[in-house]
């Protein structure tokens, strides 16, 4: 997958995520919050793109996962499983 | 002071509101059946009463459902039909609303959902412990709701239910709120859980082949409980403050009472029985003899029916034989945590309508159980007083005591 299509798969999980939202005010520069995400919000939608995404985001590196970019950057960082 | 009923709502396997499940419990509907909820082949008893075609998006946002557990999703479902139906509440201040709620095993579904994952090496949900929580259904109805008085969960296995009503009861009497919505709720149809009651073996096995046989409190040939699920809700108040209201009141819940056995973690003991049913009726106010129905803990356990009978007859003596007492689980199953709240609502069901639900499955009854208890068909009969019986592992009794105005 290369990154425009992974950008794309993102923002759509992204949308299909969070309620009410505008799928076109959605960017990589978009910060959790600016989508209307708390903080418990956020680690729900981590979690889930975990599944969806097959990637495991490490504990520690959670905390620097800010923006809709820094999902895409660290899905293609660590691909999933058998398939790198 | 008395303390009233002004609001109830129900899940369960035969009916997810009042009406329906009245209907379907007065006309002895079996709720029985082969689990579908889960792939049940590797469990010895396959069978349960699920609330089958439940779905929560109809009533929660996609956010609420994914942080909450099936049975605070029962819970909620329940509550808000009481709420709807007692409507009103809006005129008291909300930290005097009380929400006093019992469960036996709280969000076990998750529990065993998030521990198959850890097993697979998966991340946990980070919703996990808010969903598991045993008092997460009582802070889900304070939030949906906005009742902030006191809030408090209950757990004593299958008397959960009772004891977070009778707590709703002294809550009310103390002054310590003016309105509180209780029951109990319970979503344990689950492999992992089921599995557990197996070991003990609590769970019919018989009737695996033939579900909407097997449970058959009091019926000879009966081989364990069946495991189920639901909630039910009431909405309680002081008369006056009912009355000064306009809101309709169903029945008063006159007394509450509990004992426990101090003898063994699961078996059940006469005298703890009787010593409860004591108390909830010293605690109302009547006597013995005043008692006209009882809905009785009957979970179809070769024990415990015989326990139960045999505590009946000691508490009322030759009057135990004259007093009509049903069964509910024997429609429904055993929804530990709810089942008390559920048998409430058949009380004060019966207490409105003057007609008492059947105990299903009893073609022939177990030589040690001699009493009269509903057999298969529904009986009419005015009532007055009605006792709810219900018994838990821990060597919890807790008996409530409904009477009309």
């Amino acid at each position: 997958m290369d990154t425009a299509e992974l950008e794309a798969k993102v923002i759509e999980f992204i949308a299909s995520k969070v309620e009410n939202i505008d799928t076109s005010t959605i960017t990589t520069a978009s910060k959790f919050e600016e989508l209307g995400l708390d903080s418990m919000d956020t680690v729900q939608l981590l979690f889930d793109a975990e599944d969806a995404f097959g990637v495991t985001f490490d504990g520690d590196e959670v905390k620097n996962l800010r923006t809709v970019g820094d999902i895409i950057t660290y899905i293609s960082e660590h691909p999933p499983e058998g398939k790198g | 002071m008395r303390i009233v009923v002004t609001g109830m709502g129900i899940v369960s396997p035969i009916g997810t509101s009042i009406d329906q499940f009245w209907k379907n419990a007065v006309a002895g509907t079996n709720g029985i059946v082969s689990i579908q909820s889960f792939d049940a082949a590797k469990q010895r008893s396959r069978i349960a009463g699920e609330v089958q075609g439940f779905d929560p998006a109809t009533f929660l946002s996609t956010k609420q459902i994914e942080q909450t557990d099936r049975f605070t999703q029962l819970a909620l479902h329940a509550a808000q039909q009481a709420l709807e139906d007692a409507g009103g509440l809006e005129g008291y201040e909300p930290r005097r609303l009380a929400v006093s709620l019992g469960s036996g095993m709280g969000g076990f579904s998750t529990f065993e959902s998030s521990a198959a994952r850890r097993f697979q090496n998966k991340s946990v949900p980070p919703f996990t412990v808010p969903r598991i929580m045993a008092n997460s259904a009582a802070a889900w109805i304070a939030t949906k709701y906005g009742l902030k008085g006191i809030n408090l969960t209950t757990s004593t296995a299958c008397s959960s239910g009772a004891n977070a009503i009778g707590m709703a009861l002294d809550l009310l009497r103390n002054g310590k709120a003016d309105a509180v919505v209780t029951g109990g709720a319970e979503a344990c149809v689950l492999p992992l859980t089921m599995f557990g009651f197996e070991a003990l073996f609590a769970l019919s096995t018989g009737f695996n082949n033939d579900p909407a046989h097997a449970s058959r409190p009091f019926a000879k040939g009966r081989d364990g409980f069946v495991m189920g699920e639901g909630a039910g809700i009431l909405v309680l108040e002081r008369e006056d403050a009912a009355l000064k209201r306009g809101a309709k009141i169903y029945a008063q819940l006159a007394g509450y009472g509990c004992a426990c056995d101090a003898t063994h973690i699961v078996a059940p003991d006469i005298d703890g029985q009787v010593a409860a049913m004591q108390a909830a009726l010293d605690d109302a106010g009547v006597t013995s003899g005043q008692v006209d129905y009882i809905n009785a803990h009957a979970t179809s356990t070769p024990i415990g029916d015989v326990v139960e009978t045999k505590a009946i007859k000691q508490m009322f003596g030759e009057r135990a034989l004259e007093i009509p007492i049903s069964a509910t689980k024997s429609m429904i199953g055993h929804s530990i945590g709810a089942s008390a709240a559920i048998g409430s609502i058949a009380a004060i069901m019966t207490l409105q309508t003057g007609t008492i639900h059947p105990t299903i499955n009893l073609i022939e009854a177990d030589l040690e159980c001699d009493l009269n208890y509903t057999p298969n068909t529904a009986a009419q009969k005015k009532v007055q007083t009605a006792l709810c019986n219900a018994f838990g592992f821990g060597g919890n009794n807790v008996s409530i005591v409904f009477t009309t105005l």
